[in-house]
């Protein structure tokens, strides 16, 4: 996919030679930076923009063609409706595009308002609804026609900690009920939070992909520990071990980067008369993985790929953007 | 289903539109002035009245189609509610011809309500009702058929107000095509070039005036007599050519374009 910014300015790739292996019935998190390239292989996969080159698949078949799109559910960032339209209006109205005959809209639309909480804003246009209603309803309109996939694009974007919450309970009972779920998010701790599997997507290429457990080491990166019963001054010799080491007027904290420098600071507290309090290990977490990952394919170009095989998604074919 | 369900969604909004009411308000308004306008002019009041009652509908349906038609695609693509309408298993022909249906029902109701309002002030006042009548209004139709799919067309490619300049523009400049080609004839001799051009002009700009037989009806309904059904079909056939035309060239540009 190229981007076309202007009559002179520079072309820019945005997708390139991208195959993403989601399973069914899988949470899948589509992760990158602004300008990555997310949306744009979104919009390619739901029929919003064309590829320049290459095809693009869904379930083996052409993204290109309408019908394609009666499998998926999409909800565009920050999604946008008829501010003329009542909640049960524009779920009608979905659901009609959807090829729903009317007594299985009223149905379905009964049972969305019941599910999102939306159910008092029944009749209330759309110029009423908050941001986290609109969410709601974004996901609702989504998935009227029950389609086995669901793409959702930032749907978390801009949304309080409630929203977030909502969001997040939504997208794992569309997984609970067999649905499989492909979204793209910037709040990785949500992601890492529900995710099965993620992908990083850097400059328009795949530099990760894989089952998160797999992606993150696991190896501890730091070690903290509190422990009361030392002095105000501390202990120098913990200290000089320590990447941080700090009294807070009541607890001894030293942080160290490895587990055979906390077994030692452990000993030397418990040698000055100390009570342990806690000692907490810190992995690494997705968040630390996306920067380093991005950070060393900026470096070093696209490889590092984890765990590709074959795609459920979008397998390009040719010269293969999706 | 799908392109009905654009189509009723696109009257519901025109319905919900406050503009339309205002229109619609300035259209009945000038059919009931008719009548006063009439009493100061020379000639038969019962003829000025049924002339300016139908140039107000003419005018009045032309700024229905002109100002919800032109702003119809690009509020769309402006304000993102297309995203989710073609992410849905809907063509985007589909989705071109919903919006100008949904155009056009909006445009015949407003003709519709404008037309009663008329016949009925004339009958109230004691004019002629005939066929003629109900003739000319059908024509106007037809041409609003015609400046919907040009709105539309605009709509698709460009913003609403250089939409709304070029859909006016034809509008008015369709009602002159047949000077156009004396003014070509004219100059043939000096300027053939000139000539040329106008002529691809004449050939590429709608013949709206075609539609116009506002003069014809209102003489016939002094005389009492219709309209040759012969005029009516070929109009209605041009129309619906056109109509065609543009719509299938608004889809050629709307078919590729990247949201």
């Amino acid at each position: 996919m190229v981007y076309h910014p202007g009559l002179f300015a520079r072309r820019k790739t945005a997708v390139h030679d991208l195959t993403l292996d989601v399973p069914q019935g899988a949470i899948y998190g589509f992760l990158g930076h602004n300008g990555a390239g997310k949306t744009s292989t979104i919009k390619i996969l739901v029929g919003l923009q064309f590829a320049t080159a290459g095809q693009a698949w869904i379930m083996n078949s052409d993204v290109r063609e309408s019908q394609t799109r009666r499998n998926l559910g999409f909800m565009p960032e920050n999604p946008y409706f008829y501010e003329y339209l009542t909640a049960e209006e524009t779920l009608d109205f979905f659901g009609r595009l959807s090829g729903m005959d009317r007594p299985a809209r009223r149905k379905r639309t009964d049972e969305l308002l019941a599910q999102f909480s939306l159910e008092s804003a029944r009749k209330v246009p759309m110029r009423d609804f908050s941001k986290g209603m609109r969410q709601r309803l974004g996901l609702a309109q989504a998935i009227i026609h029950k389609p086995p996939l669901v793409i959702l694009d930032e749907p978390m974007s801009g949304l309080d900690p409630l929203g977030r919450h909502d969001v997040r309970n939504i997208i794992l009972s569309l997984r609970d009920a067999g649905q499989t779920v492909f979204f793209s998010s910037h709040i990785l701790s949500d992601v890492e939070e529900i995710c099965d599997r993620v992908c990083v997507l850097n400059q328009g290429h795949k530099v990760a992909e894989g089952p998160i457990s797999s992606l993150l080491t696991g190896k501890v990166l730091e070690v903290k520990l509190s422990a009361s019963g030392i002095p105000v001054a501390g202990l120098p010799e913990a200290a000089k071990l320590a990447i941080r080491a700090w009294h807070d007027g009541v607890q001894y904290h030293v942080l160290v980067d490895s587990e055979e420098k906390a077994s030692q600071v452990k000993a030397q507290l418990e040698a000055a008369g100390g009570t342990l309090r806690a000692m907490q290990p810190h992995r690494e977490s997705l968040e630390e993985y996306f920067v380093r990952v991005t950070q060393n394919n900026a470096a070093t170009g696209p490889d590092a790929l984890h765990g590709a095989g074959d795609g459920f998604l979008a397998r390009p074919k040719a010269e293969g953007q999706s | 289903m799908i392109v009905g369900a654009i189509a009723m969604n696109t009257f519901r909004e025109a319905v919900r539109d406050k503009i339309l009411y205002v229109l619609l308000a300035f259209g009945v308004l000038m059919i009931l002035v008719s009548r006063a306008i009439g009493w100061v002019s020379y000639g038969g009041s019962e003829k000025i009245m049924t002339d300016v009652g139908l140039t107000a509908i003419w005018i009045f349906s032309g700024m229905v189609s002109i100002f919800i038609g032109t702003g119809l695609i690009y509020k769309e693509i402006d304000k993102r509610t297309i995203y989710t309408i073609l992410a849905k298993p809907a063509q985007r022909w589909q989705f071109l011809a919903g919006k100008y249906l949904g155009l056009l029902i909006t445009t015949l109701v407003n003709l519709v309500f404008l037309s009663t309002a008329f016949l009925l002030y004339l009958w109230i006042c004691g004019a002629p009702v005939t066929i003629a009548l109900l003739q000319a209004l059908f024509l106007t139709f037809i041409e609003m058929m015609v400046v919907t799919a040009i709105a539309i067309f605009f709509s698709s490619a460009s913003t609403p107000i250089l939409s709304a300049i070029f859909t006016t523009i034809i509008f008015f400049t369709g009602q002159m095509t047949k000077w156009v080609v004396e003014l070509g004839a004219s100059v043939k001799q000096t300027a053939p070039w000139v000539e040329k051009i106008l002529y691809a002009c004449y050939l590429f700009l709608p013949n709206l005036h075609n539609f116009n037989i506002r003069q014809q009806a209102v003489l016939a309904t002094q005389e009492n007599v219709m309209i040759a059904s012969s005029e009516m079909f070929n109009c209605v056939m041009y129309g619906l050519a056109y109509t065609m035309a543009v719509l299938l060239a608004a889809h050629l540009i709307f078919r590729r374009r990247n949201f």
